[in-house]
């Protein structure tokens, strides 16, 4: 059997006396949409937040294209191909656009013995990736503040898709848009997947899930209850999952 | 000068430009108000003071950058140059007691670093108990005993702190160095962009995958570093070192950094800016003694302007958002 790009196998992880995570399995194919659902409290974030190396887990393994991996910190996620886009941690307000595109990978050129800051590229990145979304923008050098929330998540997945992520993980990304913005995210999510990429996508929302999803995974109280492909289930199925932990609900 | 240009212009927009208003006003008030104000010999006492506040502000206010504070700076500053004083009153070569009490600031700040990092109490607490502590130490040790003189001949601190033509210090000249190379640093390098992303939200800049904790340490590092410098050219300027130098600096520096447009809440700010606000306070100070007001008003003068650059700061922050 070929191996799926990321594939978590038996994650438990607790916080104190809580138990968050209780021997769940998860994966990712190649070119795949996983919706990841669940109600407050379910573990989505846990889950997330260990595959990104934020959170340790207590037992389980990690396999990335086949590799067993040990995801140490977000730096090496990153390393990996893993970019994340965080509901509210994918930008700094305060710092331009350019900057915060690429905070972390930043150019720099060579003057003598010192690394300096490559601004010309930054600029020159920045503002094609953006027209590349559309964004119509001043300058790369305005403050990310300048932009609504769907420009943002627009820009946070558009960075990731220049760093050459693998696998992209959206973290509620449509829960604060407008309804245009969150059509918008959703074109972004599948011309992501046409250009190759793997996306998670975790959500509240089943209807805005189940219009993108290849599969979905659905969490409840730290165990996984239920995976299964798109076209296997209706959408009050989904929900039926998440309000009951059962295919069905009467 | 009309609101359309500030609010046109990007620079108009910034809190470093406040300061920039501030310092050309209070410089042509005093130039008015005092005779003599404005000339060279001026500038020259103006620098001295800069020098020693500016160097420690330095620090603090990239540290404040960072998200962070540290009030243990006047501690720090007393206890190294203390080191140094002692270690050559026995004697020691001042090629090697200078570094060593350089590294032994630079150590207190990387404690200061170690503490918060390690522990996630907020800085301004974890530093309000280091300044408590060393000072604490200090009194101990020299038991309040009033001075430790230091007459010696040293070519280090010829070099740190003395006179050069019409009165110019040597210690302006390393200011001027350390705040282009700290400017460069900031505004330049991919290190400056963290600073600034730890600063605005140490969060996001995990989750990016930043270095956060080597950074917030290397900044409390470079902190201590710049408190011990600003010491021992005080040592050397004034020839001894006594058991209350350096008190209420703290303060000082950071009333110089938000003067200068440092934000409180970190990932705000700009060198040069706080090199404007460290200017402001040196023009009040010297300003006020050649204006021959008692020197009481200093204090009273640079709490006025702290508030009033402070309002200014946040509307120019409101007018952006």
């Amino acid at each position: 059997m070929a191996f799926p790009l990321v594939k978590m196998v038996n994650i438990s992880k607790s916080f104190g006396t809580v138990q968050a995570l209780n021997q769940v399995d998860f994966e990712v194919d190649y070119k795949e949409v996983m919706g990841l659902v669940g109600d407050n409290g379910a573990g989505k974030s846990t889950l997330i937040k260990i595959l990104t190396g934020v959170f340790q887990p207590d037992s389980g393994e990690i396999f990335f294209e086949g590799k067993k991996v040990r995801i140490r910190s977000p730096k090496e996620a990153r390393e990996l191909g893993i970019e994340t886009v965080y509901q509210d941690l994918a930008l700094l307000p305060l710092m331009s656009l350019a900057r915060n595109f690429f905070l972390g990978k930043e150019p720099v050129k060579r003057l003598g013995p010192v690394k300096i800051l490559d601004c010309q590229k930054m600029k020159e990145i920045t503002s094609q990736v953006l027209q590349d979304l559309q964004i119509s923008i001043r300058s790369p050098e305005e403050p990310i503040a300048i932009l609504s929330g769907g420009e943002r998540q627009s820009v946070a997945i558009g960075r990731a898709l220049y760093f050459g992520a693998k696998l992209l993980i959206l973290d509620e990304p449509t829960s604060a848009l407008s309804v245009r913005e969150t059509n918008r995210v959703l074109d972004y999510i599948l011309a992501s997947k046409e250009k190759g990429l793997s996306i998670i996508f975790i959500t509240h929302n089943i209807s805005h899930v189940y219009s993108v999803a290849d599969r979905i995974t659905i969490l409840d109280r730290g165990k996984r209850v239920a995976q299964f492909y798109k076209n296997e289930v209706s959408v009050e199925e989904v929900i039926g999952f998440i309000r009951f932990g059962y295919k069905g609900a009467e | 000068m009309n609101k359309k240009w500030i609010g046109r212009n990007k620079f108009g927009r910034k809190p470093e430009f406040g300061a920039l208003v501030a310092f050309l006003t209070i410089g042509v008030g005093f130039s008015l108000a005092a005779k003599g104000f404005f000339s060279l010999a001026t500038l020259a006492s103006v620098l001295t003071v800069v020098a020693e506040l500016g160097i420690v502000t330095l620090g603090i206010s990239i540290l404040m950058i960072t998200g962070e504070f540290d009030l243990s700076v006047g501690s720090n500053l007393a206890i190294s140059s203390i080191v140094a004083g002692r270690l050559l009153q026995q004697g020691l070569i001042d090629i090697i007691a200078i570094p060593i009490a350089l590294l032994f600031g630079t150590s207190l700040g990387i404690i200061n670093g170690l503490i918060v990092v390690k522990t996630n109490i907020p800085s301004f607490i974890a530093t309000l108990g280091t300044m408590m502590f060393w000072r604490g130490i200090i009194l101990a040790l020299t038991g309040g005993h009033p001075t430790i003189p230091y007459f010696g001949h040293s070519l280090i601190f010829q070099i740190l702190n003395s006179r050069t033509i019409l009165d110019f210090r040597t210690s302006a000249f390393w200011f001027v160095g350390l705040c282009l190379i700290a400017h460069g640093v900031i505004s330049r390098t991919a290190y400056g962009n963290w600073v600034y992303a730890i600063g605005g939200n140490r969060e996001i800049a995990y989750t990016l995958g930043l270095p956060v904790n080597k950074v917030r340490l290397f900044n409390f590092a470079f902190c201590g570093m710049m408190a011990a410098l600003a010491g021992l050219m005080q040592l050397a300027r004034f020839q001894s070192v006594d058991a209350l130098r350096g008190q209420g600096l703290e303060l000082e520096a950071i009333a110089a950094s938000v003067i200068g447009g440092v934000s409180l809440r970190g990932g705000l700010g700009s060198v040069y800016g706080a090199i404007l606000g460290v200017l402001i306070v040196g023009l009040v100070r010297t300003g006020l003694l050649m204006a021959k007001a008692p020197p009481y008003w200093y204090q009273a003068f640079v709490g006025l302007i702290l508030i009033i650059a402070m309002i200014v700061n946040r509307r120019i922050q409101a007018s952006q958002q």
